[in-house]
């Protein structure tokens, strides 16, 4: 069923609902005034375990990029012990292509905040970091600005939520990153909320049971947290109206979901679509087509971690079963970033293994390693110098690296591995153009 | 940004009298900050902000006086420092420029950015001016790719770049840092 009105970008004008012209910061007065901070009214007066169980009922997949269900990882929490428990937020948004969380913070923060506060009184967890990456400047100030309007309005703070109406009681504080990527997967945001540098650890155990400073915490991101105040606020069957079930027998993907557009399209943004939505529907009849009318060649699926969608995959559904049906890693931030048809493969192939080398943190022998190797002969092939051996070589590395072969600790590496190896088998023909071949001795005569 | 070992054995950390950290200072983090994490370790990243934002880099005579008074070691001040793109060792230029380099940017032409403002200020990527007034950084994905290509200056970002915005942004920065007396 289609999305009938907007709900993440309810105060945010968004196309086909409003225009981004018209986009303003929502304060706190404006916030109430709209029905804000009603439904933490509403959660305070549910029992926790009902809202962990309305979430995992609605079926709320992780928006960060993993589309682990919200619920399910709430249960994983110990019992409460009187001592101090954590939310971390996510909002690191460092993938390529991703710029959807920013859309909230930017204009809705007390959405967020909204959602945060809920969340934490499900969990019984008492303080909430909001870790945001070192170059949203303007962004942390936003959100530091609507921090303190919710403790001006005894939102969070000592008295209790909502001004004492809950005596159950919750800090909320800023944390800000400082420009690196690792830092947006989980245990590396951990690490960096501690002051060291963020090496992802060493699952299990798993930060709902020994997290943040050894304690029991969630890390939920910005968009998951947001989808939570609507989700309580108008219940289980209308999240499930929108979005859609599995087409392939997996889980379903339920809820609208915002989706950033980049690349070559007429008009690039974030739009709130329903999950499932065909890759076609949203560039034609939200981005307004391909730009200067050029033909679609590939896209990124949902942050250059996914891998690409190829010529012949325009029409691939946008939901968590992306992956499966069209060869990516996942659906991701699904936020793709589109190419026309004059776009150079191995030029972008270049670019996202320059990016995943760069970022890399460096304690796993094939992420260290391979990704150097891989940008190297990738740059060997662009500049014209490579063989057939070496994409062969280049397949071989990537499909060696990450969770999935288990070589690593962490998902970069099968972000670099689904990136590279996704753009050289569905685009094989524009590196072979560019290699010479190399030709095996074979001897005459022999059997 | 890279540790950048000197070339000499005999190099010592440079020192100066007075401290980084000053009284006022250390109140107010003691106040603000420390409370929040578990660890007084937790402190660091936002003291570090503060100090590269002072200073546009974190010196290491502030490291040694970050560490005393995190009652952690320099050494893990040092890790922190070094893993981050934001703190520098190295002195940043006045008007720090940072062009996304990533996918979306590199398909909608921040090529040309990078070779525009290599050339009109005679630097490389993380390379700063003699005069101090300009860095220029290639970075990753600044969550702007809706309106590649894009740019920071130092805090401020700039969408829908051109040739001729760069321009102006460089002008001005100009200008700003020209030493005109006010501040
Ligand atoms: C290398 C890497 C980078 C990641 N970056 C982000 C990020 O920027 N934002 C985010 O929400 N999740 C990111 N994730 C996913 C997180 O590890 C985690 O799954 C997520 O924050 C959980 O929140 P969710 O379940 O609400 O999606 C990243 C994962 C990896 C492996
Ligand atoms: S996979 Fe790469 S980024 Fe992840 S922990 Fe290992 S080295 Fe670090
Ligand atoms: S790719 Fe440049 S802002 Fe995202």
């Amino acid at each position: 069923m289609p999305l009938t009105e907007a709900v993440l970008t309810k105060r945010i004008p968004t196309f086909p609902w409003g225009d981004p012209k018209n986009r303003r910061t929502v304060g706190i007065d404006q916030f109430m005034a709209t029905g804000g901070y009603e439904t933490l009214k509403k959660a305070i007066s549910m029992q926790p375990t009902e809202i962990v169980n309305l979430v995992k009922d609605a079926n709320l997949r992780g928006r960060g990029g993993a589309g682990f269900p919200a619920g399910l990882k709430w249960t994983f929490l110990p019992p409460p012990d009187g001592k101090t428990r954590y939310l971390c937020i996510n909002c690191d948004e460092a993938e390529p292509g991703t710029f959807k969380d920013r859309l909230l913070v930017d204009f809705d923060p007390h959405l967020i905040l909204e959602g945060i506060a809920i969340a934490c009184y499900a969990c019984q967890l008492d303080t909430a970091f909001f870790f945001i990456r070192g170059e949203y400047h303007h962004q942390a100030k936003v959100m530091q600005r609507a921090i303190d309007e919710a403790y001006a309005k005894g939102i969070f703070g000592g008295k209790g939520l909502l001004n004492g109406a809950s005596n159950f009681k919750v800090e909320c504080y800023l944390h800000r990153g400082a420009g690196a990527y690792i830092c947006g997967e989980e245990t590396g945001l951990l690490e960096a909320i501690e002051g060291k540098r963020g090496w992802p650890r060493i699952k299990p155990p798993f930060p709902a049971v020994k997290g943040l400073f050894g304690r029991p915490t969630i890390i939920n991101n910005v968009e998951t947290l947001a989808a939570v105040g609507p989700i309580v606020d108008k219940g289980v069957a209308w999240w499930k109206g929108c979005g859609c079930e599995s087409s392939v027998g997996g889980p379903p993907s339920y809820g609208p979901k915002l989706m950033g557009v980049s690349g070559h399209v007429e008009r690039p943004g974030v739009f709130e679509c329903d999950l499932g939505i065909p890759l076609r529907k949203l560039v034609e009849d939200y981005c307004g087509g391909m730009r200067k009318g050029k033909k679609f060649k590939g896209a990124i699926a949902g942050g250059v971690s996914m891998g690409v969608l190829g010529p012949d995959q325009y029409d691939a559904e946008m939901d968590f079963d992306i992956g499966r049906k069209y060869d990516v890693l996942g659906l991701g931030t699904a936020c793709p970033t589109v190419f026309d048809e004059d776009t150079d493969m191995v030029a972008v192939a270049r670019n996202l293994a320059r990016f995943f080398k760069n970022e890399s943190c460096g304690q796993c022998t094939p992420c260290r390693e391979g990704s150097g190797w891989m940008l190297k002969l990738i740059m060997k092939v662009e500049r014209g110098e490579g063989t057939t051996k070496d994409l062969d070589l280049i397949l071989e590395i990537a499909g060696s690296m990450g969770l999935t072969p288990g070589t690593t600790i962490c998902g970069l590496a099968d972000g670099n591995n689904f990136a590279v190896r996704t753009i050289v088998n569905k685009f094989r023909g524009e590196f072979e153009k560019r290699v010479k071949p190399v030709y095996v001795p074979v001897t005459v005569g022999a059997r | 940004m890279a540790w950048i070992t000197k070339p000499s054995a005999t190099q010592t950390i440079p020192t100066r009298a007075e401290p980084y950290l000053t009284a006022a200072m250390k109140a107010t983090w003691e106040r603000d900050l420390i409370p929040r994490y578990a660890t007084r370790h937790g402190a660091l990243m936002p003291i570090l902000h503060e100090i590269q934002h002072a200073h546009r880099c974190v010196p290491y005579q502030a490291m040694i006086e970050i560490a005393g008074f995190l009652k952690i070691s320099p050494a893990e001040v040092l890790d922190t420092v070094t893993f981050y793109e934001e703190y520098t060792t190295e002195k940043l230029g006045q008007c720090v420029i940072g062009i996304c380099q990533s996918i979306a940017c590199e398909v909608c032409g921040h090529k040309k950015l990078v070779d525009h403002v290599r050339s009109k200020l005679g630097i490389e990527p993380h390379e700063t001016t003699d005069d101090g007034k300009f860095t220029l950084l290639t970075l990753e994905c600044l969550g702007s790719c809706d309106t590649a290509p894009v740019a920071l200056f130092n805090e401020t970002l700039h969408e829908n770049l051109t040739i001729e915005k760069v321009d102006e942004l460089i002008d001005r920065a100009r200008q700003e840092s020209g030493g005109g007396g006010h501040h």
